[in-house]
């Protein structure tokens, strides 16, 4: 008999639902060692560290060139009414105003606002026909987390501490990082653990405050609650703990909560050296950006995900940018004006990112993933920004399990719809969970009487990006 | 949902190289090939991930049906019968799209291609009539009709059907519960907090057999009763103080509908109206206008404030697919949404059912509505408001009745002593900011020319000819030198006021005194740009005129403190005209008086001159129009001091996309939509309910189907109908679950297929009638019946008078409850652990800080600042516990919808994105962090020991009373010294703290 099975059958009723649980997030859950920690089949990720770039990320303007777009600049050839999701009737064709090189022996087309990144190329596996149902941002960005437009459902992190639990007891398995300026579309919503078990939600780090893992330590203005009297409290604690179950044996919640104070004391002794970036040198500091203000908030986020994947954090997820219509990628008023700035500010960190990881050999078992909640139209908006359009939008990975340098679909010609290998959050989402050792379709939760699952009843594993 | 947005390039090209073998056959010999070839190829090759059977349903499609494939699934239909073209699944088989391959490991072979061509060719003759939904839909345990079944044996009847099924089993209820922890646990499931020592110590001293009854009337009584309970209702419809989503925007009214949930559990309303308040009260209980909170109701779960106002059709379909699911799942435990892009998998609901659900919604929008507080105080406004309307039609039939006669003559008489005198000024210094030429006429009027600036300041200065100073007017006069004679220099003729400043320069004095004007007054407001709003402090907003122009007009301001103007000064005013641009006032003259309550009201010359003669002398018209303007002005002065409309966050047909409309909107057109897809509307339909129960009527007669209040109605009617056998069994499962921690039925929302099936059927149906006819739906007599039961009573310890030694021998080998590991069929009670809110309200109990205020908007446990849009960031470690409220009730919190409280969120408190029928139970390091790191626990551990210090003086004392307060006993000889050892070296905080973390604390026996 398995632990699990031991526990639901001493448990009890509830006992046994909440040991599961509890279990999910244990060392000893259910990843299996024959499939490397996967669940269903050999897992080549171990660790994820998403990027996220909140407002639709400019397809034609980054990764997707688009000539025919030079050549029709100006013209009004687009839809005569306004779609449902635009801000505004489309205005003309427009060109981008940057300049596009190929790069690398796979000879991807970059935009001049990735010079960094665009030294990596060779890496990573794009996605150039994702697709979303919405061209509203906050739909659109539970769309890319949860796949569901509407709120309240669990997120690819939250699903993947549910089906994996934890590599460490010493740090919180799913870290979301919020932007410095504010949290993005739907507030926690994306990363909400929905109808999952709440220990699944993604904890929120504020990278920029000194209270960085919330309730970590006590306050310092309560002085009852100094180091030494909450170690001895937590022995006495497990003391009246151990005298209440003696004659509840039967209830395993019990064990588990007084096994769960021991893990927090643990997470206690290691969290702090973890987000400590001192301990880093000055040169790994400038690579990120650390010392440019321009780079300094996302650089520091992409060097702490790096350092918490290092330590056992399963799922780390970095956002660029805030909601709302300043400071991020959604750029409506001006692309040469908006994009420039944004892009800047995050692409140095994720080429040391890429650089750091494969360097200390993590890029073994940990995928990086960039993405955004859809694309933006081929007409201008406005003078010379862009709108929102789930038409068609770029997503790369990099990393375990990918196959460098590739590429699947095609957005058509003027990067206003995908044109083949249209992929749907569905089907990233398959993909990544494929990469953990999952099979997208017997990850469930039965939930008001469906068994739910992240890919909804869609998802198809992108077969052509994996190594 | 589609799989990409353009059909794919290749349909065109193929499906020209048709066999037409054979074009007219049989019935039969159809049957026999579909048998024969084309079932067993479906079965072999598609069925695995195609069919309801093996709950796969790839890409939603399934193909063990007619339905199934005429349905189809995210593409569309996958078969056209007889056109091979339109047939996705013939495209599939021939691997023509790369993007479209089925089967996907191996394509068929040319022979069994060759077979399925033919039969769609054929026209795809299905004989299969054994399919989940064609046989026998509604042969399922929640939609058959309720049975009333005999109680199997004497007693109480929930423990004769318990006791039966566990006999069945060999299994024996266990024995009761001891008494500290029955009042305890009857404590958390009524009230929601611990019971103090002392209430625990009347109970188990009260020998009185009917102490234990009399206790749980006591509990059921009390107003905590109802503020537990609703916190349950306001999971289940997943209400919260904000819309949630991209644009996370308070509503400041969302409350009342909390406050309404918690009143109508108080004051036991029965189920069946229940229903009705919250769906139709304007059509059920116009007379109890207060009612109209329950409204709420519908509006309770999210708003896409985005989508709204960029994608309105999806934002319309997809809202009230909220209020769908909602309404079908908390009161018929009924998935109804599941049917949004197909008919329902696997109950009985079609995507016709669907739409016509969204159809009772079809006619409204969420927003502010507004309604009288009680039946009286609505009477009154009617009333007034009567009599108003018949004054400005100078009705003389209402406005000449005798009950009105004392009202008209007292104003009548009051008159003479009301009449205001003006003192036209004649100002020194009048000069405008803007470039204007200003020039005083004969009669004292400032005539403005020349220049006109988009915004303009006049300030004119002037000694006041009185000795006191009460209130100053403003004339605007036409001119023929102004556009449309004016008085306003705008192209129409008008002007606005924006505001207006009034300074006192007495003589001698060093700095003006700003004078503060108490009200303003016109003779005529434009539409919303009244009096009111050149004193409002808002520059954007102001006084007009328009259409009236042409005509004199004029504006009184009444100071705050009328002041003595005897030793001389000057008056300096100065009128701001800002926005719109170049509405400048054309020709103006200011006037003071000393007269108390002046305002701009003139008399009509025919009430003037009726006043000039004695009652009996005046003429008929000249009565009707004194009583007009007497019962006019009592009308206005009685509505202002009437209660205020009271506030609900609802819906109502006067709003749609978050916005209020001018005027109600009709009922928008509801489309069954092919896949649910915004832009595949198939065909109309109109409002109803689900059509398998086929003794209630499934589409509603609503004579006028523009008055969208009867569809509500008629939902609420089918809903609360007595034979609806959904409805009933619904809730008393629900209150079944939240008393013994599990349904009856273990989903709550969900008694379909992919639901639970209940344990005791029986006792199941028998509670939903009794509850139903014998209870008349009070919810209190449920609660009164299940708590009275042993069952309720039992001890949830396996054997509770065993030693911990024979336990753990017994865990090893656990052969006696093998037969019911999962305790379904309570052989004993189940324990639970405190939810969120019982966790906190029981800390605020024992450290006696708890705050019983009622009712009222919701506390905010948290700090804001500004955000990045207009949701605001909002920090819940910054709040200062020492804020009023911070120790009420945890149902008083503001409940943020998208930034939830982490605290409240580690103790499994709900993501209120989505109805949560059950409350979670989790256990993670980051839970215990929270519970013994933050603020709230570390605040309440100081607050219990101050308390407990005030009590007592000695440590050991100390120590004991803490135990007591959070464990309701004595520590143990053992614990005394431990606790006290630590006590004495970490301070009683420190100590309190650990009792606040302690399972003996947090869970329920």
């Amino acid at each position: 008999m398995n632990r699990r099975a031991f526990l639901w059958q001493i448990g009890g009723g509830f006992g046994g639902l909440a040991m599961t649980h509890l279990l999910s997030t244990d060392v000893e859950a259910t990843p299996r060692p024959e499939f490397n920690g996967g669940l269903h089949h050999p897992a080549k990720v171990k660790r994820i560290i998403q990027l996220f770039m909140t407002g639709g990320v400019s397809p034609m303007d980054t990764y997707d060139y688009k000539p025919v777009l030079e050549k029709l600049h100006g013209q009004e050839l687009g839809p005569k009414e306004k779609p449902e999701g635009f801000t505004a009737a489309p205005g003309a064709i427009m060109k981008s105003p940057f300049s596009f090189k190929q790069h690398g022996e796979s000879g991807r087309w970059v935009s001049s606002v990735f010079p960094h990144q665009a030294k990596w190329v060779d890496e990573m596996a794009f996605l150039m026909a994702m697709a979303s149902k919405t061209n509203v941002h906050g739909p659109g960005t539970y769309m890319m987390n949860s796949g569901s437009l509407l709120p309240g459902f669990p997120c690819l992190g939250a699903w993947v501490s549910y089906g994996l639990g934890n590599l460490t007891d010493n740090l919180p398995t799913f870290v979301v990082m919020p932007d410095a300026k504010g949290l993005p579309y739907n507030q926690r919503g994306p990363f909400s653990a929905g109808f999952l078990p709440a220990v699944h939600q993604g904890t929120v780090i504020k990278t920029h405050t000194t209270n960085t893992v919330p309730d970590l330590f006590p306050h310092e203005r309560f002085k009852f609650a100094n180091p030494q009297a909450d170690q001895e409290g937590l022995a006495l604690l497990r003391s009246m703990n151990e005298v209440h179950a003696a004659d509840r044996t039967e209830d395993a919640r019990l064990a588990s909560r007084i096994r769960s104070y021991e893990l927090a004391a643990k997470m206690q002794l290691s969290a702090p050296e973890a987000f400590d970036l001192t301990r880093e040198t000055q040169k790994t500091h400038k690579a990120y950006g650390l010392d440019n203000p321009v780079t300094e908030d996302f650089g520091r986020r992409c060097l702490l995900a790096r350092r918490l994947c290092e330590r056992g954090t399963r799922f780390v997820q970095v956002w660029s940018g805030p909601q709302g219509a300043t400071g991020n990628w959604d750029n409506h008023a001006s692309i040469p004006k908006e994009l420039p700035p944004i892009a800047e500010s995050v692409d140095k960190p994720i080429a040391s990112l890429i650089e750091d990881l494969k360097s200390r050999g993590l890029f073994e078992d940990t995928l990086l993933i960039w993405t955004t909640e859809f694309g933006r139209t081929p007409f201008a908006q406005g003078g010379d920004g862009r709108d929102h359009n789930g038409g068609t939008f770029v997503t790369w990975l990099a990393g375990a399990g990918i196959k460098a340098g590739t590429s699947y679909g095609k957005s058509d010609d003027w990067g206003y719809k995908t044109a083949e290998g249209t992929t749907w959050c569905f089907d990233l989402h398959a993909t990544i969970l494929h990469l953990l050792g999952i099979d997208h379709e017997q990850l469930t939760f039965r939930q008001n009487g469906i068994d739910r699952r992240l890919t909804d009843v869609h998802g198809h594993v992108v077969q052509e990006i994996l190594a | 949902m589609q799989r990409g947005p353009y059909p794919s390039a290749t349909i065109a090209a193929i499906g020209i190289a048709v066999s037409c073998a054979i074009t007219v056959t049989s019935k039969a010999a159809d049957d026999n090939f579909f048998q024969d070839k084309v079932e067993p190829l479906l079965q072999e090759k598609c069925l695995t991930c195609h069919s309801h059977s093996d709950r796969q349903m790839e890409g939603g499609l399934t193909l063990d049906s007619r339905a199934g494939w005429a349905t189809g699934g995210d593409r569309g239909p996958a078969i056209v019968p007889g056109d091979l073209v339109a047939s996705l699944l013939i495209q599939a088989i021939r691997y023509e799209d790369p993007d479209l391959q089925m089967p996907p490991e191996e394509k068929l072979s040319d022979e069994e291609i060759a077979i399925l061509v033919q039969w769609v060719q054929d026209g795809a003759n299905d004989p299969r009539t054994i399919t989940p939904l064609s046989h026998q839909p509604t042969d399922w345990w929640s939609l058959k009709k309720l049975s009333v079944p005999d109680v199997p044996g004497e007693g109480h009847p929930i423990d004769a059907f318990i006791d039966r099924e566990l006999a069945n089993k060999n299994l024996r209820a266990n024995q009761s519960a001891d008494r500290v922890t029955l009042i305890r646990r009857l404590y958390i499931d009524l009230h929601g907090f611990l019971p103090t020592p002392e209430e625990v110590r009347t109970f188990v001293d009260d020998s009185n057999p009917t102490a234990y009854a009399s206790l749980i009337d006591r509990l059921l009584a009390s107003p905590r009763y109802g503020e537990r309970w609703a916190r349950h209702w306001l999971d289940v419809v997943h209400f919260a103080d904000t819309h949630g989503c991209e644009h996370d925007d308070k509503r400041d009214y969302a409350w009342r509908y909390r406050d309404y949930v918690i009143d109508r559990l108080n004051a036991d309303v029965t189920w069946g109206q229940f229903i009705r308040e919250q769906l139709a009260p304007d059509v059920f209980y116009p007379e109890s206008p207060q009612h109209m909170a329950g409204l709420g109701f519908v509006a309770a779960g999210p708003l896409e404030l985005s989508r709204a106002q960029t994608a309105p059709v999806s934002f319309d379909y997809l809202d009230r697919d909220d209020m769908v699911t909602q309404t079908m799942a908390a009161f018929t435990s009924t998935t109804a949404n599941c049917a949004r892009c197909h008919s329902h998998k696997f109950d009985p609901i079609s995507q016709e059912d669907y739409y016509a659900l969204q159809a009772v919604f079809a006619g409204i929008g969420k927003g502010d509505i507004e309604f009288d507080s009680s039946a009286e105080v609505m009477q009154r406004r009617q009333d007034l408001e009567r009599l108003v309307s018949a004054a400005d039609a100078l009705n003389a039939d209402v406005l000449l009745q005798p009950k009105y006669e004392n009202l008209v003559r007292q104003w009548t008489a009051d008159q003479p002593s009301r009449r205001i005198t003006w003192q036209t000024l004649s100002p020194d210094v009048f000069v405008s900011t803007g470039g204007a030429t200003l020039t005083k006429q004969e009669d004292g009027s400032i005539l403005a020319s020349g220049a006109l600036p988009d915004q303009e300041n006049y300030t004119v200065t002037s000694e006041i000819p009185l000795e006191r100073l009460s209130a100053l007017r403003l004339e605007v006069f036409p001119d023929e030198s102004l556009p449309k004679n004016g008085p306003g220099r705008a192209e129409n003729g008008n002007l606005h006021l924006s505001e207006v400043a009034l300074q006192w320069f007495s003589k001698g004095g060093d700095a003006p005194t700003a004078l503060a004007i108490r009200q303003a007054s016109a003779d005529f407001n434009q539409e919303g740009w009244t009096a009111g709003q050149a004193i409002d402090g808002d520059q954007r907003s102001g006084w007009a005129i328009f259409p009236n122009v042409g005509h004199s007009h004029h504006i009184v301001f009444e100071l705050e403190t009328p002041i003595d103007v005897t030793h001389g000064g000057s008056l300096a005013v100065t009128l701001k005209q800002l926005n719109p641009p170049k509405h400048i006032i054309g020709r103006f003259r200011l006037s003071v008086t000393d007269a108390e309550g002046a305002s701009a009201q003139t008399l009509p010359a025919d009430v003037i001159a009726g006043l000039e003669k004695p009652s009996e002398r005046r003429t008929r018209l000249e009565a009707t129009a004194i009583a007009a303007f007497a019962l006019r002005e009592y009308a206005q002065q009685q509505l202002v001091v009437l209660p205020p409309k009271e506030i609900v966050y609802a819906v109502s047909s006067s709003w749609s996309h978050a916005k209020k409309l001018p005027s109600p909107q009709q009922p928008k057109v509801v489309h069954l939509l092919r896949r649910g897809a915004f832009d595949k509307p198939v065909r109309e339909v109109g409002p109803g309910a689900l059509s398998a129960i086929d003794w209630l009527p499934g589409r509603f007669e609503i004579p006028n189907p523009n008055q969208e209040s009867q569809r509500r109605a008629a939902l609420a009617d089918w809903l609360s109908n007595h034979d609806n056998p959904l409805t009933w069994r619904s809730i008393v499962n629900r209150v079944w679950h939240y008393h013994f921690g599990r349904g009856l039925c273990d989903t709550p929302n969900d008694f379909g297929r992919m639901g639970s099936e209940p344990t005791h059927p029986e006792l199941l149906d028998w509670l939903a009638v009794w509850f139903r006819d014998e209870a008349d739906g009070s919810l209190k007599q449920l609660h009164r019946l299940i708590l009275t039961s042993q069952t309720w009573q039992q001890s949830s310890r396996i054997r509770p008078n065993a030693t911990a030694a024979v336990l753990a021998k017994e865990a090893a080998n656990p052969n006696h409850r093998t037969l019911d590991e999962e305790n379904r069929l309570l052989w004993r009670m189940h324990r639970q652990r405190m939810d969120a809110d019982v966790f906190r309200d029981s800390v605020l109990r024992v450290t006696g800080r708890l705050d019983l205020t009622t009712g009222g908007p919701g506390i905010e446990q948290f700090t804001k600042e500004k955000g990045p849009q207009t949701t605001p960031e909002i920090d819940y470690s910054a709040y200062d516990w020492q804020s009023p409220g911070a120790s009420r009730r945890s149902i008083y919190r503001v409940v943020w919808r998208g930034i939830p409280d982490p605290f409240m969120e580690a103790l499994d408190f709900p993501d209120l994105g989505l109805l949560a029928p059950k409350r979670g139970h989790s256990v993670s390091a980051l839970q215990s962090l929270s519970v013994f790191n933050n603020d709230f626990v570390l605040h309440s551990s100081q607050w219990f020991a101050r308390r407990v210090a005030q009590e007592h003086d000695e440590v050991e004392a100390q120590v004991s009373r803490a135990v007591a307060l959070a464990w309701l006993r004595t520590p143990s000889a053992r614990e005394q010294i431990a606790f006290t050892d630590y006590t004495r070296k970490y301070g009683l905080a420190a100590f309190c703290r650990t009792l606040l973390n302690s399972n003996e604390f947090l869970f329920v026996d």
